[in-house]
């Protein structure tokens, strides 16, 4: 069981959210002071306003697309509405942020109320600009088809935490 | 000792014997350090000192024969053993996890555990509860593959909510039908804050 792993083959981000990848573009998301890294636990008090987003590559004239998701929407024993979709921004230049992006679809804070939620960070390049619009609703959102849709293709960046209810816990523990 | 002639005797003076005979607690204490030893180990004598004939398979209880006279016929005394008459003070090879609680409460905490992982899907705890929950899930899971009426209320039996029972044999069908075992995944993750314990998600695969 020593097997070195990616974590997001571990927790299965890649199996049912994504295919599997390489990333090449560095991305970074930082909620408050706290930096967000594969599988780390968040409550919903600290993730009500939208993270900073910063992305690596090199060339400013190329634009991404970052997806945040929730594929245990609504529990994760029962997940219907597979792929609860929170956030999309397109257009972020590369070394930038999100805020220099489009936001289409704006941030809606994550509020699980039943069970152990992952909430994943897609990264996709994007052929041009102005080329990916929002779907109708945020529910039953495929990311797969949706990266297809907008020839997207592979991402090339991911990044997922588990968030559960404020009291999910019981008491004060981190 | 007394044990080296017990086979060779055919008759013995009572009064005699139990003359010379030590008391209780020494011929329980010598009992234990006979029955550990490498000969006897492998066979099925009984614990009794009592230099009588060869009682039988039948492992007698040291205090019970004691205590009547007439000690000529000892088959009603027959407590079971379940390793056969050998206790050892050690735990080697057996894989029962503990949890640092006695079996009541033991058998408790796993069956909460199974009922709040099927009902959420996916918790976080130590990493040795995780690992010992993963045999009840397993079974529960394959009960509710049976799918029969005495499997559901073998169900009931374990978990604490029966809308939790339902719901799993509803939906084990098109959700576990082709997978052959092994419905949870344990994921490490970083240990607890108050007092260091590793934990892991156990999640429902």
């Amino acid at each position: 069981m020593s097997r070195d792993r990616d974590p997001l083959v571990v927790g299965r981000v890649i199996g049912d959210v994504l295919n599997p990848f390489t990333r090449s573009v560095e991305l970074r998301i930082t909620y408050g002071n706290r930096e967000v890294n594969n599988g780390w636990d968040f409550r919903p008090s600290q993730i009500v306003n939208q993270p900073r987003v910063d992305i690596g590559g090199d060339d400013l004239r190329t634009f991404y697309t970052l997806i945040m998701v929730d594929p245990d929407a609504p529990s994760p024993s029962d997940s219907n509405l597979r792929e609860y979709l929170h956030w999309l921004v397109t257009d972020i230049p590369a070394t930038t942020g999100a805020s220099f992006g489009r936001e289409i679809v704006c941030y809606e804070s994550p509020r699980p109320s039943m069970g152990i939620h992952r909430l994943v960070f897609v990264l996709f390049r994007q052929l041009g600009r102005q080329t990916v619009y929002p779907p109708g609703w945020r529910q039953n959102f495929i990311t797969r088809d949706f990266a297809e849709l907008y020839n997207l293709g592979s991402p090339v960046a991911a990044v997922y935490f588990n968030c559960q209810r404020e009291s999910g816990t019981g008491g004060r523990r981190l | 000792m007394a044990c080296a002639s017990t086979s060779a005797s055919a008759t013995w003076n009572m009064s005699s014997l139990r003359s010379a005979i030590p008391p209780i607690h020494a011929r329980s204490a010598s009992s234990v350090h006979l029955s550990t030893g490498p000969s006897s180990s492998r066979l099925k004598f009984s614990s009794s000192k009592l230099l009588h004939s060869f009682v039988g398979l039948a492992p007698l209880h040291p205090l019970l024969s004691l205590s009547s006279p007439d000690s000529t016929s000892f088959e009603h005394c027959f407590t079971v053993i379940d390793n056969g008459g050998r206790f050892f003070a050690m735990r080697h090879g057996k894989r029962v996890p503990k949890l640092n609680r006695p079996p009541d409460q033991r058998r408790a905490l796993l069956r909460a555990l199974t009922t709040q992982l099927l009902k959420h899907g996916r918790i976080k705890t130590t990493r040795a509860r995780a690992s010992a929950m993963r045999k009840y899930v397993d079974k529960m899971v394959t009960l509710a593959k049976d799918g029969s009426l005495h499997k559901r209320r073998q169900a009931l039996g374990f978990i604490y909510e029966k809308e939790i029972v339902h719901a799993l044999f509803a939906e084990v069908e098109e959700r576990y039908g082709d997978r052959n075992g092994g419905y949870t995944r344990i994921i490490r993750t970083l240990p607890r804050r108050g007092d260091n314990a590793p934990m892991a998600y156990i999640e429902l695969v």
